[in-house]
């Protein structure tokens, strides 16, 4: 017994002597041939697994206290770089040493691990060395620390500035300071930090640490080369597609950088390596997404630039085409354009016309961009809703639909609808070519007229109604037809045929018939200038008249003018020669409607001024009576003494009229006017049209008021019988009795207007809430 | 200050001098034209019959041709042309 107990204790210190990390410690003098006896014994006693399992927990426990503390007492939080670059270095090459003094041990469990037959993994791998650097990262990392990225992050910053400076701007050779190592350039270190870099990185490699250790710090520092590069490469250019350049960027330089960190500063792996080329692989495809991103991301941050310089933009917005399939950017882009528009465009401080211009050239670029017109309806909402709200919209997409030259996109946008419509024809379905809507498309809408919808008809759908579009139409030429001097009726003609295709026959038939009014005047003027009763008429001036095809043309504004004695004999003279010549017929004068072209002789100056017929008016009567008080000229000219006193602004703007006191006006006499005071002669030259640019015709609230007026005989026949209602009984007798009337439908919200309209005018009374014909 | 018109260009619009506004046959207004016709004045002149009644000449012609008798479709009399 006593002998076998002494006997277990030799074999035991043998043991020990073999495995001295059974006793915490790494150093043996054990030899080889010695450990091969030793061997023998711990298998002769059966013992090997027992032996292998308790070294392994030895070690396990020797790394646990002593390895992975003293690693990591080196990752402090320190502040200078060059500290924090010695720190890890340091640190990683005391674990790659003290690593080593493991190898013997190693060894030695390595080939008592293959008697013991039973294949149990070691820490889960295949063999002793794998499962021993398996257990250290494992270690280590659950050992981590708060703040281990410090020292990594300056040692890093340090060396990819060295790095940098080397593989990118060698054409600077002779500065003072050495711009790697920010040294002066006798003393430059980059060498050393070179050789340090390479040297840590093969050495974490080796650990299979690199990755793990270093990787966060190392993407985001690639990852800040990629975004700075991607800004020095993009800003601000739109022409010219990037996406080629900057794939092959990642693919040489970048992937370079990756090749030296991994393999120790040599420019190609070793082909038999797959754990480096397979590491180096991920990274890349983590990288390359990454590029797409931040490139996307950029051109997106941009794209209300873009927008707004497409089509000349093109190669940008292919380039996002494409990236948008490999991000997942599409719900930002929408997002940010969006914001983009919201803030840039709608304001009341913009235009609308440059609204309008922004918006169709979103159209056009968000179309390119997204054939499915998804993105473009999600972007373009809060545009669409703005434009509806403001009043001028309609009008200013029908003068530029009707506008020529350069820069009216959408006069070009209709004669390319009329091309487009002569080729439709033979255009087949390409049912092979279809997609399924994109995942974000509203339901609701169907794909079909998303996709179809040219520009003309989203800028109509703003409002949802094709008739509004050409009752403004009819408005705007109206105003044209009357307000110019000259004519163009065959440029006119020409857009007319164009609206047609667009907009259909018979909406703009109206249209039309008022053309032809225009031309048919001119024959007419021409006659009748040659009838005998206007040669001693035409004498002193020469007069003309449009005459209207009252029922087609826009209502008129009712304004009062009563011109002077001499223009209304030219007129009741046209009258009459009209009436023989178109027997039946007579005329009805707009006396405030025309032009006039004018001559004023004030001192020396001449003025040559086409104006209204009220500021002709106007400017005659100062000829006869050189001062005038509002009253009077509100007697003579019948014109209400507000307007009178807002359009005798244009003569005081002239210096020929000026207010003397309150109401009272005079005559600038012609020695003071010639006087050079001020910018006066400037404002003669510039000024040779009246500046009214006022329409002429009714507003569409005035015209629905028109509109309105037919039930005023059925309100007074009402009310006639039933002596008084209330709104709402009028409203449905309205309903059963007047619904054939033109106007169609009124709401009880408009009734009441317009009978709060009569009241003011005295032409209701209104008591308790109920409505009566005042007595007569 | 001397004032020189040159040239005034007025604007008028024409009616048709009759003691209606409207077609009696169509209910178009005169100064418009009848449904088939496009353009309003020489093009769908009026035609006052000896009764003093008047319409849109298409539109008597038409009435005329789908009656037997040759009557004014407001009172009934004989229908004759008045060269007025
Ligand atoms: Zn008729
Ligand atoms: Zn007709
Ligand atoms: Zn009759």
């Amino acid at each position: 017994m006593a002998s076998s107990r002494d006997e277990l204790k030799i074999y035991w210190n043998k043991i020990y002597y073999a495995f001295p990390i059974l006793n915490d410690m790494l150093f043996t003098d054990c030899s080889d041939e010695e450990y091969q006896e030793i061997q023998e014994i711990i298998i002769g006693l059966g013992i090997q697994i027992k032996i292998r399992d308790l070294v392994l927990v030895h070690i396990e426990k020797y790394l646990r206290q002593h390895v992975a503390p003293s690693f990591w007492a080196k990752f402090i939080k320190v502040e200078e770089e060059v500290k924090g670059f010695q720190l890890f270095k340091s640190a990683v090459n005391d674990l790659y040493e003290s690593l080593k003094n493991f190898s013997p041990i190693l060894n030695k469990l390595n080939t008592l691990n293959n008697c013991c037959g039973d294949n149990k993994p070691i820490f889960g791998e295949r063999d002793v060395l794998m499962g021993f650097k398996q257990l250290l990262r494992a270690t280590l990392l659950s050992q981590l620390p708060l703040d281990f990225p410090v020292i990594i992050n300056h040692f890093y910053k340090i060396s990819f500035n060295v790095f940098d400076n080397e593989y990118e701007n060698s054409e600077m050779p002779d500065d003072i300071m050495c711009s790697g190592c920010w040294n002066e350039s006798i003393d430059c270190n980059c060498a050393y930090i070179v050789k340090i870099f390479h040297d840590t990185n093969r050495k974490l490699v080796e650990l299979q640490l690199l990755e793990r250790l270093t990787g966060q710090v190392l993407t985001n520092f690639i990852q800040l080369r990629i975004e700075s590069h991607i800004q020095k490469v993009c800003a601000g250019t739109f022409d010219v597609s990037h996406i080629g350049f900057l794939e092959n960027w990642l693919d040489t330089t970048v992937m370079s950088w990756l090749t030296r960190i991994y393999c120790a500063g040599s420019s190609k792996p070793q082909p038999d390596n797959h754990i480096v080329l397979n590491a180096i692989s991920k990274f890349k495809q983590k990288l390359s997404y990454f590029l797409y991103h931040s490139y996307t991301k950029l051109r997106i941050d941009q794209l209300f630039n873009i927008v707004i310089d497409y089509p000349d933009s093109q190669a940008a917005v292919d380039d996002i085409k494409l990236c948008l399939d490999k991000t997942d950017l599409r719900s930002t882009l929408c997002k940010k354009l969006q914001n983009a528009l919201e803030t840039r465009l709608l304001h009341p401080g913009v235009n609308t016309t440059d609204i309008l211009t922004a918006y169709i050239s979103t159209i056009r670029a968000l179309r390119h961009l997204d054939p499915s017109g998804v993105i473009l309806e999600t972007v373009t909402k809060p545009v669409r809703s703005y434009l509806r709200n403001r009043e001028d919209t309609v009008r200013s997409v029908v003068s530029s639909l009707t506008e020529e030259g350069a820069g009216s996109e959408l006069a070009e946008e209709l004669v390319k609808f009329a091309v487009d419509n002569d080729n439709e024809n033979d255009k087949e379905e390409d049912w092979d070519e279809w997609e399924p809507d994109p995942v974000d498309a509203d339901p609701k809408v169907n794909s079909c007229d998303r996709k179809a919808s040219d520009i003309i008809s989203m800028l109509v759908n703003v409002y949802g109604s094709k008739e509004l579009f050409v009752n403004e139409y009819r408005t705007l030429l109206a105003d044209r037809l009357l307000g110019q001097s000259v004519i163009n009726t065959e440029k006119e003609i020409r857009y007319l045929e164009l609206l047609k295709l667009r907009f259909g026959e018979s909406q703009l038939h109206f249209c039309e018939v008022m053309l032809r009014d225009v031309s048919d005047s001119k024959r007419l003027n021409a006659l009748i200038q040659q009838d005998r009763n206007f040669e001693s008429l035409n004498s002193k001036f020469s007069s003309n008249a449009m005459i209207l095809s009252a029922q087609f043309w826009p209502p008129f504004k009712d304004e009062s003018l009563e011109l002077p004695e001499e223009i209304k004999q030219h007129f009741e003279a046209y009258t009459k020669c009209y009436e023989t010549l178109k027997g039946n017929r007579t005329l009805s004068w707009k006396p405030h409607l025309g032009n006039v072209n004018i001559e004023i002789e004030i001192g020396t100056k001449k003025l040559d001024l086409i104006v209204s017929p009220f500021n002709a008016t106007l400017i005659m009567h100062f000829q006869n009576k050189p001062e005038w008080s509002l009253e009077e000229l509100h007697q003579v000219m019948k014109v209400p003494i507000t307007i009178l006193r807002r359009k005798i602004t244009y003569w005081q703007s002239l210096g020929i009229i000026t207010e003397k006191t309150t109401d009272n006006y005079a005559l600038v006499d012609g020695s003071e006017a010639s006087k050079p005071s001020g910018s006066r002669n400037q404002v003669q030259d510039m000024i040779c049209e009246d500046e009214e640019t006022e329409s002429v015709m009714a507003s569409a609230h005035d015209q629905r008021e028109g509109e309105l007026q037919v039930f005023w005989s059925y309100i007074v026949g009402m009310l006639t019988n039933l002596d008084s209602l209330p709104l709402e009984r009028i409203h449905q007798m309205l309903k059963m009795f007047a619904s054939q009337a033109p106007g169609t439908e009124c709401s009880l919200q408009e009734l009441r207007q317009f009978l709060d309209t009569k009241v003011r005018t005295h032409q209701l009374i209104l008591q308790a809430g109920m409505y009566k014909l005042p007595k007569t | 200050m001397k004032v020189t018109i040159k040239s005034w260009t007025g604007v008028a619009t024409w009616r048709w001098i009759a003691n209606d506004d409207n077609c009696g046959i169509c209910r178009m207004p005169f100064d418009s034209c009848c449904p088939d016709c496009k353009l309003p004045g020489d093009e769908c002149p009026l035609v006052w019959g000896a009764c003093s009644h008047c319409f849109h000449i298409h539109c008597i012609v038409k009435w005329l041709h789908s009656q037997p008798q040759q009557q004014c479709p407001m009172c009934r009399q004989d229908w004759k042309f008045n060269n007025k």
